[in-house]
């Protein structure tokens, strides 16, 4: 789509915005016969990621659930051409494919054409294991493809142990509530689509998804495979598993997420930050749901206090009040450059 | 001499309870002088929930003996194989094998198939394959115990099957010594007391090889991996299937080596007269079970259906999409073409799966916090669970 000084870089496929449901194209490009929980959140969203995608794709998972669930021996669900990678590679994955798809394009090898290259990690994939071969991915602007870390917040392939995406106080294999101690998980969860956005100048698309809302996240696909160079989505999948609940609420779960502000919905895009969904509304000033409809829902949280659910709520609430980007980033400006700031925006309000 | 007991059980919502019952076996074994040792299949970890795994339990007179059972992959001529899911009679297809292996398969000739049930036994034999020998069916009746991971529900279902495993082995466990190692486990006469109740209550019948479901459980044979193509790569799926007389709708092609069938406890019913094509069921199914029919119905196909209830819960339309337990059914035939074929018996057969209550109200797993304290109540309140029936 665009040269730059010195590199090329290949064009993207022209993936248009699926304009309401009855848009949505019919075919399935990962497809049944996985052998997933029932209800599985992370099977959705393998589905609405390859039919947001298309025919022209080529997958690459990570070590995870949606790596040993889908491709037990000689069994798969893929329709489009899928390889396993190593857990915490996929984003070298992702450049390795990207670069070679463009030597072949220009040794003639493969005709040339804009093929989507996904590379998906769980969030132990990813956020733990995987984070610096995503840093390092996402700094190449010469290569187009889109990493999607699909977040259960936990090991939940292994027997749901706790990984740096585990919630406060969550109970995991590795930190069941006892009579001494209650809460053994007391660290806050990272927010890995704002670390990337933040830190990666080069990347032009990071964006949160939830597929409760299977538009908006096809098209947050679309568009990440279509803007050209490297692009990340941070997916929140409920799982009926390690969240311990009736697998029949992994859809209302996952609205719950949004609705009590635990998950916030936005998308950076070349620079611009944007909330949407639910949660612009929340930005906006919207009552959010109290997180204790949310967290009494899950097994995971039945041992929760009135006081365990009062700090929860308070963290939150801090989160969307008190936060410089609400909802996204921890930081707060020191009162001399607040000052500062505010002195500038007058002036600037005065000579405007 | 030794004896095994195999326990099949419905992933994350009954591994506590499989566990409980194998470890429970082990502990009674104890109280008689025996040895014993209870494991889960490591092929199942890590149990995805409903789809069905396996804990097992092997007793034997001394050290030697159990050493030298243990020397095989895994006990496949149990003594007692326990159901804690009467829809697993239909047959089970695991994570450790491909294809539907009957629920007796791995029973030994004279054994028993011990299920939690209130159905008859005439009604399981109809779902039970049959087997080349004579074996019991033994029924314990109860409704299926599910509960969560982190959150167990303490209705009793666990000593209820150690009191029942008692009866029809008591060559593995005496109903002595099964009393006395929930006194020592738990501490508590009211389990002990399900638990004898459950020995005098037990109701088995021997079944005959000519007795129970006639059908062929299917299997695959899967190439080795030296028979592999290149780089072990594998076939993709096709993205379609033709369908005959099928313009216009689109049914997906399919992983044909793995059904997921056999996890299902329940399954959507569509009244397809005020289904008003939406999309959101089929958008939304994490397996693409939905079959996209030529009228633009959606029709949820049962080989590819696992029962999740998603759609139930997405659907806008009250009573459109009906989650019904899996024991009302025989087949799985298409609803969509049940219901083109003949629409007013189509729907006389819907209401009917519809307004059996007994057969739709199912509990999956942790709804809500307090959920399972309220249940047992009810139950206490019915005469039932523990203490009771």
């Amino acid at each position: 789509m665009m040269m730059t000084t010195a590199l090329t870089v290949l064009p993207t496929q022209d993936l248009q915005p699926f304009k309401g449901v009855k848009k949505v194209r019919i075919e399935e490009y990962f497809t049944s016969g996985h052998r997933t929980c029932q209800g599985c959140e992370s099977a959705l969203v393998m589905k609405l990621m390859a039919k947001a995608a298309g025919p022209r794709t080529i997958i690459l998972g990570s070590t995870g659930c949606m790596y040993v669930a889908n491709t037990t021996y000689y069994s798969t669900s893929w329709v489009v051409p899928w390889m396993h990678t190593q857990l915490g590679a996929s984003g070298s994955a992702a450049v390795g494919t990207a670069a070679g798809l463009k030597v072949l394009m220009r040794k003639q090898r493969i005709k040339e054409e804009p093929i989507n290259v996904i590379a998906f990690c769980g969030d132990g994939g990813g956020a733990d294991m995987g984070l610096s071969s995503i840093s390092a991915a996402l700094t190449y602007p010469e290569y187009n493809f889109l990493i999607l870390m699909y977040d259960n917040e936990s090991y939940a392939n292994t027997d749901i142990q706790l990984s740096s995406m585990t919630p406060y106080g969550a109970n995991t294999t590795f930190s069941p509530p006892g009579k001494a101690r209650r809460i053994l998980h007391k660290r806050w969860k990272k927010n890995v689509a704002c670390m990337l956005a933040a830190g990666h100048p080069e990347c032009r698309y990071v964006a949160t998804v939830d597929a409760s809302y299977p538009l908006e996240m096809m098209n947050r696909v679309r568009k990440a495979l279509s803007i050209g160079g490297p692009t990340f989505i941070h997916s929140l999948d409920p799982c009926p598993k390690g969240w311990d609940y009736d697998p029949m609420q992994s859809h209302e779960l996952g609205e719950l997420a949004v609705e009590t502000g635990v998950w916030p919905l936005f998308e950076v895009e070349n620079g611009i930050l944007k909330f949407y969904g639910k949660s612009k509304a929340i930005a906006q000033g919207r009552k959010r749901k109290p997180v204790r409809e949310y967290l009494l829902r899950q097994g995971r949280f039945a041992h929760f206090t009135e006081e365990d659910l009062d700090y929860f709520q308070k963290k939150i609430d801090g989160m969307w009040e008190r936060w410089l980007l609400p909802g996204i980033a921890p930081f707060r400006l020191a009162d001399d450059i607040k000052k500062a700031l505010a002195k500038s925006e007058a002036e600037l309000e005065a000579t405007s | 001499m030794t004896g095994s007991v195999e326990v099949v059980y419905r992933g994350i919502f009954q591994k506590h309870l499989g566990q409980r019952i194998t470890r429970g076996i082990v502990l009674a074994a104890w109280k008689e002088g025996k040895v014993g040792i209870s494991f889960g299949r490591y092929g199942d970890s890590p149990e995805r929930n409903g789809i069905p795994a396996k804990s097992f339990a092997v007793v034997a007179d001394n050290e030697e003996e159990l050493q030298a059972y243990l020397s095989r992959y895994e006990p496949s001529n149990n003594d007692v194989t326990v159901a804690v899911d009467d829809t697993l009679c239909k047959g089970v297809e695991s994570w450790a094998w491909y294809g539907l292996q009957p629920i007796n398969k791995l029973t030994r000739a004279g054994g028993t198939v011990l299920v939690t049930s209130i159905q008859t036994p005439e009604e399981l034999l109809k779902d039970c394959h049959r087997k080349n020998a004579e074996w019991n069916l033994a029924v314990l009746k109860g409704t299926a115990s599910f509960s969560g991971l982190w959150v167990y529900k303490e209705d009793h279902t666990d000593v209820r099957v150690l009191g029942a495993i008692a009866k029809v082995a008591p060559h593995v466990v005496k109903i002595e010594s099964v009393e006395a190692a929930i006194r020592g486990e738990w501490g508590d006469e009211l389990k002990v007391g399900s638990a004898r109740k459950a020995y005098e209550r037990v109701e088995i019948r021997t079944v005959r090889p000519e007795e129970g479901n006639p059908e062929k459980p299917y299997e695959f044979q899967l190439p080795k991996w030296w028979e592999m193509k290149e780089a072990l790569v594998i076939p993709g799926i096709p993205v379609r299937q033709e369908v005959r007389g099928w313009d216009g709708g689109y049914r997906p092609g399919r992983n044909p080596t793995f059904k997921k069938f056999a996890t299902r406890t329940m399954r959507p019913v569509v009244d397809f007269e005020i289904c008003t094509k939406c999309t959101i069921c089929w958008l939304q199914c994490p397996d693409s079970c939905f079959d996209v029919t030529p009228t633009g119905h959606y029709d949820a196909n049962m080989e590819a259906c696992c029962g999740c209830g998603v759609c139930e819960a997405v659907c806008p339309v009250k009573d459109c999409i009906t989650m019904v337990n899996e024991r009302a059914f025989e087949d799985n035939a298409s609803q969509f073409e049940a219901y083109q074929k003949d629409e007013a018996a189509y729907k006389a057969w819907l209401r009917e799966k519809i307004q059996d209550k007994v057969v739709t109200s199912r509990s999956h797993g942790f709804r809500y916090r307090g959920q399972y304290q309220e249940e047992l109540a009810q139950m206490a309140a019915e005469g039932e669970g523990p203490g009771g029936s």
